[in-house]
């Protein structure tokens, strides 16, 4: 393939120093985890002189990042179960079904997708405040939930409306009320769309840090970016520790990244293209 | 309900439906479904049935976005403290303009608006090199995207060892007689690192949309370009950026928005504001006001600016669409 002749090798040199450039900081971060405090103050390049999981093990239990790690496995699990099913629902009912009001319903949810967080955020901790739902789990997961809603059902309805209105027509002349056609045909074929979005809802919830800051003040509480920002403070004399900490939290997205990349970066790209 | 009659034009609420008058084949065939296979009982089940649908969706929506939407910017028009709930005009804006921290803030705004054609630059640069089949392009494509998945917290969490006064930057640097740069602790500087590290952190989200906006690219200007002997430079300027302006377009107003509302991570870990309030955006110091300051109704004010910004940056992209849309 070749298409063109100039010297590709040669920018393969620079694209291959910033590649370098990319990954070093996470490198640098596992290795400095690996080291003790020693080790780190006399050297901060040199590698690791064994690989020691002390730090990891202190920064899990002691700092309590198994705790916040629990936390945040919780929370996402519950947005993104619910995202999916009403933005699925939504979805469904928007591109496929014919009733009054659809069009000014759906220009709702577009006209959300382009509110930031930023922009609501404190009138909508009043509203949790006055809602009980302050620094509780459930008032999280509706924050969440409210926050990618929008990009949820856009998504979900713009895959829906691929779907021939034939299939859905049969299925109803076979007897089935919407909700039927819902449940047995349209999220079983919604299937592709719902993992791709499923991933990006669950990247999204569990990256933030602002919202969850927001609303889950108590120490016990918190998920597990924000256990990164207050181990900063702990931490700042014992790096070691500190990179184990950011490891940790590193690791998950790190995995999910490795076996998905392709998804996540359509699906991140058609996020943004559309929205 | 209008099918009780069940006169031909089955469904008028159909028909006069906000998406259009449904084709003649699909409607009948519908109707007729409905007259022949459904009870009576369920009709009525069968018309809410969209409505039961949507309402999860709309009414989160509602509720807990367009109304605080609202609800904010009246707040902005009220007291703080002991003037809690009393309307007191335009004072929050005015406190806000006289604040050096909002001042700060909105210069920082300014200097985002000045790097953002190198943050365009860069992704755009290297989706042309990957498009041009540099050895490698599929692994360079994975490995620079990377970044953009890690939370900002995580990312400026890495940077703070690596930035640090002592850290290894600043050694590497010493080591060729540069230096030592106090990265994040001199004021004239940490602004602009903070936004360095958001532009690696988030390059890989404008390259993939880059690389699709190339799919869409005709390869034979390019072919055209090589047999005339044009350079790499020449080829971009003449063929790559007039074919892909739209793309470029979209990624300009995307980058902003993302520099607008995506640094709360990094900046609440790497300088927290400091050092000597150098390193305010407006969603910071909402935050401040909102989480530490204990004044929503000045916060809010500042929800508004930002809003107004954003709707500025938003309205922008509209007119340049329409405008490359006129020209296509």
């Amino acid at each position: 393939m070749s298409r063109i002749r100039w010297g590709r090798w040669l920018l393969a040199v620079p694209m291959a120093a910033l590649a370098l450039a990319t990954m070093y900081p996470l490198v640098f971060t596992a290795n400095v985890a690996m080291k003790t405090r020693r080790e780190y103050i006399l050297d901060r390049f040199s590698l690791a002189s064994a690989l020691r999981w002390e730090n990891i093990a202190a920064a899990w239990h002691s700092v309590g990042m198994a705790r916040y790690l629990l936390n945040s496995v919780a929370v996402v699990t519950c947005s993104v179960a619910l995202l999916l099913l009403i933005g699925s629902m939504a979805g469904f009912a928007l591109s496929q079904l014919r009733f009054r009001g659809s069009s000014t319903l759906f220009l709702v949810c577009l006209v959300a997708l382009f509110i930031p967080f930023q922009v609501i955020m404190v009138p909508l901790v009043r509203i949790m405040a006055e809602g009980g739902l302050t620094d509780t789990y459930p008032g999280l997961v509706l924050a969440y939930v409210a926050q990618f809603l929008p990009f949820t059902v856009f998504l979900m309805t713009s895959y829906y409306r691929g779907v021939p209105t034939e299939i859905v027509d049969a299925a109803r002349i076979d007897g089935n009320t919407p909700y039927g056609v819902y449940r047995r045909i349209m999220l079983p074929m919604g299937a592709p769309a719902l993992l791709s979005v499923g991933i990006l809802d669950a990247l999204f919830c569990w990256n933030d840090v602002l919202i969850s800051l927001l609303l889950m003040p108590s120490a016990d509480h918190r998920t597990l970016m924000v256990g990164v920002t207050s181990l900063r403070g702990q931490y700042s004399d014992d790096i070691p520790t500190f990179a184990a900490g950011v490891l940790i939290a590193a690791v998950p997205v790190l995995v999910t990244y490795l076996f998905l990349q392709r998804q996540i970066a359509d699906g991140m790209t058609a996020g943004s293209t559309k929205g | 309900m209008s099918l009780r009659s069940s006169s031909p034009p089955a469904r008028p609420a159909d028909a006069a439906g906000a998406d259009g008058p449904p084709t003649g084949h699909r409607g009948a065939r519908r109707a007729a479904a409905a007259r022949s296979r459904r009870p009576s009982g369920g009709r009525r089940t069968e018309r809410l049935a969209p409505y039961v649908l949507v309402a999860p969706a709309v009414l989160i929506i509602v509720v807990l976005r367009l109304w605080p939407l609202l609800l904010g910017v009246n707040f902005s028009f009220t007291g703080d403290g002991e003037r809690n709930g009393t309307t007191v005009g335009l004072d929050n804006y005015r406190d806000l303009l006289e604040d050096p921290l909002f001042r700060g803030a909105l210069r920082n705004v300014g200097l985002l608006v000045l790097l953002l054609p190198i943050a365009v630059a860069i992704p755009g640069l290297l989706a042309t090199f990957i498009y041009l089949r540099v050895p490698g392009h599929r692994f360079f494509r994975g490995v620079y995207f990377f970044p953009a998945v890690l939370s900002p917290v995580i990312v400026g969490a890495i940077f703070n060892l690596l930035l640090a006064f002592d850290g290894p930057l600043n050694a590497v640097l010493g080591g060729i007689g540069i230096g030592p740069v106090d990265w994040l602790g001199d004021p004239r500087v940490a602004m602009v690192t903070v936004v360095a590290v958001h532009i690696w952190a988030t390059f890989g989200m404008a390259l993939v949309v880059f690389l699709a906006g190339f799919a869409t690219l005709d390869g034979a200007l390019l072919d055209a370009a090589r047999v005339d002997g044009a350079s790499l430079a020449q080829t971009i300027r003449h063929v790559i950026i007039p074919g892909l302006s739209r793309t470029i377009q979209f990624v300009f107003v995307t980058t902003m928005i993302g520099m607008l509302t995506s640094m709360f991570g990094l900046l609440y870990i790497m300088t927290s504001g400091g050092p000597e309030g150098s390193t305010y955006l407006p969603e910071y110091y909402i935050w401040i006001q909102q989480g530490q300051m204990n004044r929503p109704a000045l916060a809010s004010a500042a929800s508004t600016v930002l809003f107004l910004i954003m709707l500025v940056v938003g309205l922008l992209q509209l007119s340049l669409l329409r405008r490359s849309g006129r020209t296509e």
